[in-house]
């Protein structure tokens, strides 16, 4: 696991968003550094799902500024795109279509250049080779978190987003995933932005944390430092609920 | 461009492997290669009453069938383009919208650097890569069934002609495929997705030319053109209103007279510049999609 803290690659000043008169996200302010993997941790509806949809472009903020590599997510859009990886929740992709011909096509409209390597290079990573050319109808949920996996990471993005990565699998595919994760980030060193609301693979495999309560951010710091400063606590669950509870007076 | 090309192939890939298209396309070419036996069977049945008829001495008249186009055979193919070609269509273009949100990749799509109306316009122009591969397969058996009831190759001419008319038939489905493709990216439900294209087809098909060209509901069902109610102020005015409109009408106008069918006269100009114009709204409409409207929630 990396913890070289290096430039700053995600940076979100002042984020508010909401949906008709309904307050998703109240004055989001936090920095990421290069190699880090960014734990952001909440309840159900706190508002993780729509920073990941603001930060991968796919949603406009109503106010604030963010910035991926130093552009802005509303109007550089294309230079954003071309540095992030993203796995939603729910991972599908074509039935169809076999593990390869989904990855070749993602491959091309994230504009790579060789495709077939990159595919076959990314398969290998992930130790998927196998599945390259089964349909993706046949596989089970975590073959397709892998395949998943594979599309956001085919064009070598240097910042990945994971919505609930682990949502849904068994604790083997959890701990492949996780695995898989810290590899991406030594081994590739991609920096990794992970919506979770699982505090066991926070511990196991981030290296800071924010916490998002009611559209709020109220806690962001490393890891390392986060259990320094609650030594009194047996867990982070106690150290999340703490926070939470500090948070709500 | 690499990424408009890798959208047109893997829509052309989905097409393929997609049951219900290949269901429609089988029906497809098999009312194609029928349409020439019924135009032979036609034939040959009112030659035969004819010359019994000469044979009695009942009439003196010239057969009707004397010095009529080969390509008379292939006149029934029109209806079939105007029923089962627009559904094809409707279908192609629905399943290819809904196949996105059904897989739960439209943000993977977004995310990527790329402009949603290309990746729409690469989405369009695969269908209708497919759409005139269906019709130069169409093409080829009217070609060949053709030459076999004639007994020998037809004319160049004619083969020219048999071709511009499927041209014409690709054109006239390309807004078929766009409104099922925005049908499938604007509805929230499968099923209205593919009821809504089917209404509008069935407006255009039958409701629109009754209200404003067609005297006789059956004819509705014919190849040949409606013939237009040129007596009473109400008819009239429905013509100018409704007329341009009628998108099939114009389409069997213009093809009658391609195909060379004695019964249809007239310029195919106007009906050319309504297909056009149906084609340009249509791929409009569906350029200017917004990419919210992408992200839909699909609840069935």
């Amino acid at each position: 696991m990396s913890t070289q803290q290096n430039k700053t690659l995600i940076s979100v000043v002042d984020l508010n968003h909401s949906y008709k008169e309904h307050a998703v996200l109240k004055h989001i302010n936090f920095t990421i550094a290069e190699g880090e993997i960014f734990g952001f941790l909440g309840h159900n509806g706190a508002g993780k799902t729509t920073t990941i949809n603001i930060l991968t472009t796919l949603l406009q903020p109503t106010s604030g500024e963010v910035k991926i590599f130093g552009h802005s997510v509303i109007d550089h859009t294309f230079q954003v795109r071309r540095h992030i990886g993203y796995v939603p929740e729910t991972v599908q992709l074509y039935d169809n279509m076999s593990a390869r011909e989904n990855l070749e096509f993602f491959a091309k409209l994230s504009g790579v250049k060789n495709v077939r390597r990159a595919v076959a290079e990314t398969l290998e990573f992930l130790g998927s080779e196998d599945l390259a050319d089964r349909r993706l109808g046949t596989f089970s949920k975590g073959m397709r978190q892998r395949i998943g996996l594979a599309q956001a990471i085919v064009h070598k993005p240097k910042i990945l987003f994971l919505d609930e990565p682990t949502s849904g699998l068994d604790p083997e595919g959890v701990q492949m995933l996780r695995s898989i994760i810290l590899r991406l980030n030594s081994d590739l060193g991609m920096t990794i932005f992970m919506n979770t609301h699982l505090l066991s693979e926070v511990t196991k495999t981030c290296t800071s944390i924010g916490i998002l309560k009611d559209g709020e951010l109220i806690y962001q710091d490393s890891l390392a430092r986060t259990l320094k400063a609650f030594p009194d606590q047996a867990s982070l669950e106690d150290i999340y609920l703490k926070i939470e509870a500090k948070a709500s007076w | 461009m690499n990424q408009f090309l890798a959208t047109i192939k893997h829509e052309l890939l989905c097409a393929k492997r997609e049951r219900l298209p290949q269901v429609l396309l089988a029906i497809f070419l098999a009312m194609v290669a029928l349409s020439c036996f019924i135009g032979w069977a036609t034939n040959h049945t009112v030659t035969d009453v004819y010359n019994e008829a000469v044979k009695q001495g009942i009439t003196t008249a010239q057969n009707p069938f004397t010095g009529v186009s080969p390509l008379f055979y292939a006149r029934n193919t029109v209806i079939y383009i105007v029923l089962i070609g627009a559904l094809l269509a409707i279908v192609l273009g629905v399943r290819s919208a809904l196949r996105d949100r059904k897989a739960h990749v439209t943000d993977l799509l977004l995310s990527r650097p790329m402009h949603t109306p290309l990746y729409l316009g690469a989405k369009l122009t695969g269908l209708s890569i497919w759409l005139l591969g269906v019709l130069l397969i169409s093409a080829v058996i009217n070609w060949l069934s053709i030459s076999a009831i004639i007994g020998h190759p037809l004319a160049l001419p004619d083969v020219l002609r048999l071709f511009a008319f499927y041209g014409e038939a690709w054109l006239f489905l390309l807004p078929f495929a766009a409104l099922g493709l925005l049908s499938g990216l604007y509805n929230r439900s499968e099923t209205n997705a593919l009821l809504i294209p089917i209404v509008i087809w069935s407006l255009l098909t039958f409701v629109i030319p009754q209200l404003g060209t067609a005297e006789h509901p059956v004819s509705l069902l014919n190849p040949v053109p409606a013939q237009i109610v040129s007596h009473g102020f109400f008819f009239q005015v429905n013509q100018t209103v409704f007329g341009p409109l009628s998108l099939t009408e114009h389409f069997k106008h213009a093809s009658g007279i391609i195909l060379q069918d004695s019964q249809v006269s007239g310029s195919i100009l106007m009906n050319q510049l309504i297909i056009m114009l149906f084609v340009l709204a249509s791929v409009t409409l569906l350029l200017s999609t917004r990419r919210a409207r992408m992200r839909g929630e699909l609840y069935e």
